[in-house]
């Protein structure tokens, strides 16, 4: 679980986070939904740590992550906005580089590398060099390795960014067996059919403020808009200039 | 440092050990700076031997040998020196460099020769050409002595001491003797070993650092439970291997040189041997750690592998500077310059090349002072990895 209060995050004279509150459950996916630069990306960055925030508190599993940011990290599995792959080595390779990173070795490693391997249908790449992968794959590795150690909650910046339909299909079916395993899975991302689909929790945040939260069906009703796509414009405020 | 943070450490040095073996633009640096000394030094002593075999044994070809068969027989009596029948067109055969010199002696020689005026000896030669210059000054020098014995000879048959003719005792001091070359290429050796260290270190340095900015996946490493500090050590572990390596075989090969290269049959009177080869590597390879760590350091503010190189490059030079300033003024050794790592490095190897190694205090002395600096720059990396500036900045 995540639990966030009144987080502030200032770069020169922009409020990229302004007065963040929320809670994320065991057990439920919440996404993190807005436009671009609304401070989502920034928002995850202090939730796993590598952004210091300059006012707030951030307790993951009741460990504040700004007093001890690397007991916070052990709680989390990140795939972050930048998740860059090592040319050289394979699929495989990473995977074990970071489970070794996070203390697991010998069998233990092995057996979860191939079941996240099984689970994410890389069995034929797994041993190729990811110099040659496709972004699909590329994305599947990086979450792969994220999650290699089985974290408690997990944070995940627009996964689906780019991919193909099957990728995107593999990213989701993660996303709901990690909500079924009773972990906490916390996402953003800019479109609104892919929180629909898999939130039970979504938090609209523009300008770096979060404008709106609740259910999917709570945003219908607090807008009025039957349509998400129509309660996310007026909720963003991006539509008013058109639709007034 | 915990036994958990040592573990990380360890994972993250093997990564960088594995990930730079595979690359080959790494290997192919390493492998030109470990090979690029030993290859020119190599080089170099086999010029200069073959050169020096070249003025040993000297064939001249001499044209009219008819007309001077006195001063023939006398150069046939020189050491080294062998008469052989010049060809028809000597300056052609110069030109063509068919033949390095050739004596030509004028058939009126004998006749001035008997009237005691100077008879004249031609000395044909191309002296734009480097390699023959020395075979030619040889010649030359042969004549000049025959001149001084003849004119010697007549002075006194006349009644006059030769000294009298000698008013200046000229005495040269041959400032390019394959001797003194020898000292010259020896003096190069310490940055040959320098190079393999920095090139060897530069690999890792840049491509853990400034290209894993450049690629986007430091932001997900240090998003592991493991502290900066691990991850700088375990980096800069892997760079220090590379460039210790890098000097180990560079040294070798050195020795593995000078120990084929007969130095005795060129007139040297040093050798070089394993005791030379220990005490270069007891200077250097405690220096290894502190140059990684500040390449480490300095590739850290890049966002690319490409910056990073420049940066490095520019290192490089500055790194080199008292190497090449050393070549060109031998320097006097001063107690300071122990301490300065980089610089203390290059004087204890010209110390232990020269047959006088520093005592064990002051090799020592220079290992704790590089690895104390190391120790700040890794620190320095470290505290560089917590700036947001750096983690995001793309």
């Amino acid at each position: 679980m995540i639990r966030v209060e009144n987080l502030h995050k200032r770069f020169g004279n922009v409020n990229a986070v302004d007065g963040v509150s929320f809670t994320a459950a065991d057990g439920s996916v919440t996404g993190l939904l807005g436009p671009n630069g609304a401070g989502k990306t920034t928002t995850l960055r202090m939730l796993y740590t590598l952004m210091r925030p300059d006012d707030g508190r951030i307790l993951v599993d009741e460990v504040d992550a700004v007093a001890d940011p690397e007991g916070a990290r052990r709680q989390l599995g990140v795939l972050p906005d930048q998740s860059g792959l090592y040319p050289r080595l394979t699929a495989r390779e990473h995977i074990h580089y970071f489970g070794e990173l996070q203390g697991i070795t010998g069998r233990d490693l092995a057996d979860r590398t191939n079941d996240l391997v099984k689970m994410l249908d890389m069995t034929d790449i797994v041993d190729r060099r990811v110099a040659g992968y496709s972004h699909g794959e590329r994305t599947k590795t990086a979450l792969a390795r994220a999650i290699v150690h089985n974290p408690r909650n997990v944070l995940l910046d627009e996964p689906t960014n780019g991919l193909d339909v099957m990728s995107t299909r593999a990213v989701r079916d993660i996303i709901r067996r990690l909500k079924a395993e009773g972990h906490m899975v916390l996402f953003s991302s800019h479109v609104m059919q892919e929180v629909s689909a898999l939130c039970d929790t979504i938090i609209v945040i523009a300008r770096g403020r979060i404008v709106a939260s609740g259910s999917p069906d709570d945003l219908r009703a607090q807008t009025g808009h039957q349509n998400l796509e129509d309660a996310f414009v007026t909720l963003t405020g991006l539509g008013e200039v058109t639709s007034s | 440092m915990t036994n958990r943070t040592l573990a990380q450490a360890l994972v993250v040095f093997r990564k960088e050990l594995r990930d730079w073996s595979r690359d080959r633009r790494s290997i192919l640096t390493a492998v030109i700076g470990t090979l690029f000394g030993p290859l020119f030094v190599a080089f170099m002593f086999n010029t200069l031997a073959s050169r020096q075999r070249q003025v040993e044994d000297v064939k001249v070809p001499v044209v009219g040998i008819e007309h001077a068969p006195a001063l023939v027989d006398w150069l046939r009596q020189q050491p080294g020196i062998e008469i052989v029948a010049g060809p028809s067109d000597p300056e052609d055969a110069v030109r063509t460099r068919q033949e390095d010199v050739v004596v030509v002696i004028p058939k009126e020689f004998a006749e001035r020769f008997k009237a005691s005026k100077p008879a004249i000896v031609r000395i044909v030669a191309d002296s734009s050409s480097q390699s023959t210059r020395p075979k030619q000054q040889r010649v030359r020098g042969l004549f000049q002595r025959y001149n001084a014995e003849i004119g010697s000879l007549r002075l006194m048959a006349r009644g006059v001491s030769p000294v009298v003719a000698t008013p200046l005792g000229i005495e040269e001091v041959e400032v390019s003797s394959a001797q003194q070359r020898a000292a010259q290429i020896l003096s190069f050796i310490p940055l040959f070993i320098m190079m393999a260290a920095f090139m060897g270190a530069m690999q890792i340095a840049t491509d853990s650092t400034a290209g894993e900015r450049e690629r986007g996946s430091l932001e997900a490493l240090l998003v592991n439970p493991a502290p900066r500090s691990a991850i700088a050590t375990g980096k800069w572990l892997a760079g220090t291997a590379t460039s210790m390596a890098s000097v180990v075989i560079s040294g070798g090969l050195l020795l593995v040189i000078f120990q084929s290269i007969p130095l005795q049959d060129l007139g040297f009177r040093f050798r070089l041997g394993t005791p030379h080869l220990v005490g270069t590597l007891a200077a250097v390879l405690p220096l290894c750690p502190f140059i990684v760590a500040v390449q480490m350091y300095v590739a850290t503010f890049a966002k690319s592998f490409k910056e990073a190189q420049s940066y490095l490059s520019l290192l490089m030079m500055v790194q080199m500077l008292p190497g090449f300033l050393a070549t060109m003024y031998p320097i006097t050794s001063q107690n300071w310059m122990y301490f300065v790592p980089w610089v203390g490095q290059q004087v204890m190897m010209t110390d232990v090349l020269g047959g006088k190694p520093p005592t064990a205090i002051v090799f020592a002395a220079g290992a704790v002072m590089s690895m104390a600096l190391a120790a700040i720059a890794v620190r320095g990396t470290t505290a560089l990895l917590h700036r947001e500036r750096i983690i995001f900045g793309r």
